[in-house]
């Protein structure tokens, strides 16, 4: 059954269905939160904060809109939230090396590689908006016109600006090779 | 071609995406061009890399939790009513409940000295309730404390002028988006009140989050004010919207003209 009528059964009172989308896209989201935020932690949290979303705001949902638009929606809003919240506390500290500082926990209790490592490093030099396109097309593997529906953008305008963080992303992994 | 451009066409050489003359002109270039040989093989190794990043796996806890969560919204459903972090919501709630119950019985009875200590403490009683819920609103610190603010806020069955200008200053200005709707859905209780309903419209123009708005002109096209139509339209037109909030706006417009 696709991820729209499920959705459009969950907000017609079948609540139990939303498992169903849960076990489809937790992982996902997940992932897309936690190479965002750069911490497994806030991104559990975030996630449950999305499905949470999706069962309290369920009457919102638009059956003509792709679920997958809808989800990745929200979990841009979670993050959006985290980073407002993290932002007020902490000023100084969020806008130059956010990531950075989350990031040695992430990468010991994964054992990664090297490479990983130092391309991990290299994507949270990113802007956000850069690091979002490259999790949400070279990580997650969401094709350029889905992107493009849900980040408001066109799918050409889309292409050029993955191009040009994988660009930047390029210098920031052989800037670090050399330091 | 500028840098940028041989980068962007490279990429696309690597994605398997370009016609046979334009892979040959590349091919061309990597046999005779030092520099851009060196720039295909930093980004070839880039992208291999990011192909191989691993899928990060969520720990239990996650399903457990939403297991959880699930089962009492559908709890919560199956009582037509939903009440989130009780007892709270309920003491306090019902506090405004004994205060309608205590003004009626006191005015009957009002002559009565006794009834009338009574419902002086009643009235001091409700209204520590409205100063904790009040405070509750207020916290900076804790997007969960706000929405259960929120959520006694949404079991009154009137809201004073004080209370309506929190609600209104919580929906438009939280960061919390989840409190944001919260705030918007108790308004919509009190939606025949003027200040509310002029609120609301003001509010369309200020909310920038796609699921608020969808959310507000629902409520407006709800309530049947065709005073918004002109900045639904606004909306339609503006780049800036979302598509599926320009959706629910042409919904909108065509319902309320």
């Amino acid at each position: 059954m696709s991820d729209e009528l499920i959705m459009e059964a969950v907000k017609n009172g079948n609540l139990q269905q939303a498992s169903l989308l849960f076990d489809r896209f937790h992982k996902r989201i997940f992932n897309f939160l936690a190479r965002m935020t750069g911490d497994r932690e806030v991104a559990e949290d975030l996630t449950q904060n999305v499905f949470l979303r999706l069962l309290k705001y369920r009457h919102t949902y638009n059956p003509e809109m792709k679920f997958q638009s809808w989800i990745y929606q929200m979990a841009r809003n979670a993050f959006a939230d985290h980073y407002q919240k993290i932002k007020q506390q902490k000023p100084a500290y969020m806008e130059v090396e956010k990531l950075e500082e989350n990031l040695p926990d992430l990468q010991e209790a994964l054992e990664q590689e090297e490479t990983e490592k130092r391309l991990i490093r290299a994507l949270a030099k990113l802007p956000d908006d850069y690091r979002e396109l490259l999790v949400l097309t070279r990580f997650q593997h969401l094709k350029y016109e889905e992107v493009a529906g849900f980040l408001n953008m066109t799918v050409s305008n889309v292409k050029v600006k993955v191009h040009r963080a994988i660009g930047q992303l390029r210098e920031n992994y052989f800037e670090l090779e050399n330091s | 071609m500028n840098k940028e451009q041989w980068e962007s066409r490279i990429i696309d050489y690597l994605d398997g995406q370009l016609s046979e003359t334009e892979k040959a002109e590349v091919e061309r270039e990597l046999v005779s061009n030092d520099e851009f040989r060196k720039l295909h093989n930093q980004l070839s190794e880039v992208m291999q890399v990011m192909r191989n990043v691993p899928v990060l796996e969520p720990s239990g806890k996650l399903k457990v939790a939403f297991e959880r969560a699930l089962q009492s919204e559908i709890a919560a459903q199956t009582k037509t009513k939903t009440v989130f972090f009780s007892p709270v919501v309920y003491r306090i709630a019902a506090g405004f409940v004994l205060l309608m119950a205590g003004l009626g019985i006191g005015y009957w009875i009002n002559k009565d000295q006794v009834q009338e200590r009574e419902l002086a403490e009643l009235k001091e009683q409700v209204e520590t309730n409205r100063r904790l819920m009040m405070a509750m609103l207020d916290n900076q610190q804790s997007a969960s404390q706000r929405m259960v603010g929120v959520s006694v806020a949404n079991e009154l069955e009137q809201a004073d002028d004080e209370i309506v200008k929190v609600l209104v200053k919580t929906m438009n200005e939280d960061a919390n988006s989840n409190v944001r709707l919260a705030a918007l859905e108790a308004l919509g209780k009190f939606s025949n009140e003027t200040q509310v309903r002029e609120s609301l419209i003001q509010s369309l123009s200020i909310q920038k989050d796609p699921v608020v708005q969808i959310a507000l002109i629902q409520l407006l096209v709800t309530m049947k004010e065709k005073g918004v139509v002109k900045q639904l339209e606004q909306m339609t037109k503006d780049a800036r919207t979302m598509k599926a909030v320009k959706d629910e706006a042409y919904a909108g417009i065509l319902k309320l003209s």
